[in-house]
């Protein structure tokens, strides 16, 4: 149940439109939810719902299908290992982790986006990270109010 | 004693696991367009998710029309009046030019030019990821809109259709990085291939030799080559020819002559010439 509300709420927040002009100062929604489930609640984190949850975000950003499954793998995979760790530590130190984890996702969407044809900016790979890296602690707390509502059993974190 | 495969190695091996399969897909969908039914199905089912995303805007937009002023609203109908009156001048210069044109072709034995049919479209989003220039319009198969259709604005071209849905289809925007478009200089007809750069603004024309006659502010257009676009509609000025000393081909900028980045109203070619 919270999968599919936190899912629908990321969806919804990639699919508002905004004006192109600013769209690189965005954070990837999707990123957020992934590294909230593999950091936050990880044992409920499945490769498959992961995989299929990330089909309609392709096609909700109109990127190659695959792309974001490839992307949130790699980050489930590294914050997964990373999660008893970085649980135990604040927010800014956490938003700081998630940040250098983002730039390795960047560096997988950068490679990805080239194989499919696309000439991306590094650059503004790394912009959307902060972005998002910043954007992580209001996520984390809406994330986490959703997981209240919806009765998912609540994990300690400093 | 150690276990064999650790949980680390587990969720590693599921990590390899994970990455060919996405890798797979992609190669799938880019190379083949194998996936365009997904595709389809799964814009359809977001549908009701897009239209809940876009109603605070929508609201927001209704709400700034609503508030105009009485003023603004009389100026404004006062101005749309005299370039009304100027437009229908236009249109009888028009006519008299379209016959004489006929007449010369008939004389030259010139196929006449097919007479488009535009379909006016509104934009309904444009794509939040900064790499991809894509736009989703209101007008999808149910109102003729195929696979490859012309798009464009009042000012010039703007991309083609890449994906159609029963009420919407997705537009390809001239800038993206993956789209080509055969065009020619209007001045010397000099061909060339205008690729899209991931920027709004700009686009390419690569791999013209070191001597063309090309110059800052020539208009370029579509050259009609493969027959998707029809010859003449004006694409792009240019902004900057990039020669470099010892390089056998020049670098030529251009700025698209369609505002991309405000667009809203559009109209897709529907004539039978599309859609190949």
């Amino acid at each position: 149940m919270t999968f599919a509300v936190t899912w629908l709420l990321t969806l919804l927040l990639m699919t508002i439109p905004f004006p192109s002009a600013v769209a690189w100062l965005l954070p990837h929604w999707g990123l957020l939810f992934v590294v909230w489930w593999a950091l936050m609640r990880n044992y409920r984190l499945s490769m498959t719902l992961l995989m299929l949850a990330s089909i309609p975000m392709d096609v909700a950003y109109g990127t190659a299908l695959g792309l974001h499954a490839l992307i949130f793998a790699l980050l489930a995979y590294l914050l997964t290992l990373l999660g008893p760790r970085v649980r135990q530590v604040n927010w800014l130190r956490q938003s700081v982790v998630v940040f250098l984890v983002l730039l390795l996702a960047a560096a997988a969407s950068y490679w990805g986006r080239t194989l499919t044809g696309q000439d991306p900016e590094f650059w503004l790979l790394i912009v959307q990270a902060l972005c998002t890296a910043i954007a992580w602690a209001p996520m984390r707390m809406l994330f986490e109010g959703v997981a209240r509502m919806t009765g998912e059993p609540e994990v300690r974190t400093s | 004693m150690r276990p064999l495969f650790s949980q680390t190695s587990v969720a590693a091996v599921r990590l390899v696991i994970a990455a060919t399969f996405s890798v797979a897909i992609m190669f799938v969908d880019v190379r083949f367009d194998a996936l365009n039914g997904v595709r389809q199905a799964v814009k359809t089912l977001l549908w009701p998710i897009e239209q809940v995303a876009s109603a605070p805007s929508g609201i927001a937009q209704s709400v700034s029309t609503w508030a105009v002023s009485h003023y603004r609203l009389v100026e404004r109908l006062q101005t749309l009046a005299l370039e009304n009156e100027r437009l229908r001048t236009e249109q009888l210069k028009l006519q008299t030019l379209r016959a004489e044109n006929s007449e010369l072709r008939r004389l030259l034995s010139v196929q006449e030019r097919v007479n488009e049919r535009l379909l006016q479209a509104q934009i309904q989003r444009l794509s939040n990821d900064p790499f991809v220039h894509r736009a989703t319009i209101n007008r999808g198969h149910l109102a003729g809109v195929v696979v490859g259709q012309p798009v464009l604005s009042a000012d010039g071209l703007v991309g083609q259709v890449v994906m159609v849905y029963p009420h919407a289809s997705d537009v390809l925007l001239m800038t993206d990085s993956t789209h080509q478009l055969p065009v020619q200089v209007t001045r010397t007809r000099e061909r060339s291939i205008a690729m899209g750069t991931g920027r709004l603004d700009r686009l390419e024309l690569r791999n013209l030799p070191d001597t063309v006659d090309i110059v800052v502010g020539d208009l370029i257009e579509t050259s009609g080559l493969g027959g998707r676009f029809q010859p003449g509609i004006p694409v792009a000025y240019v902004t900057e020819v990039i020669r470099s000393p010892g390089q056998p081909f020049v670098r030529v900028v251009a700025s698209p002559v369609a505002p991309l980045s405000r667009l809203s109203l559009l109209m897709v070619d529907v004539s039978e010439r599309g859609g190949s």
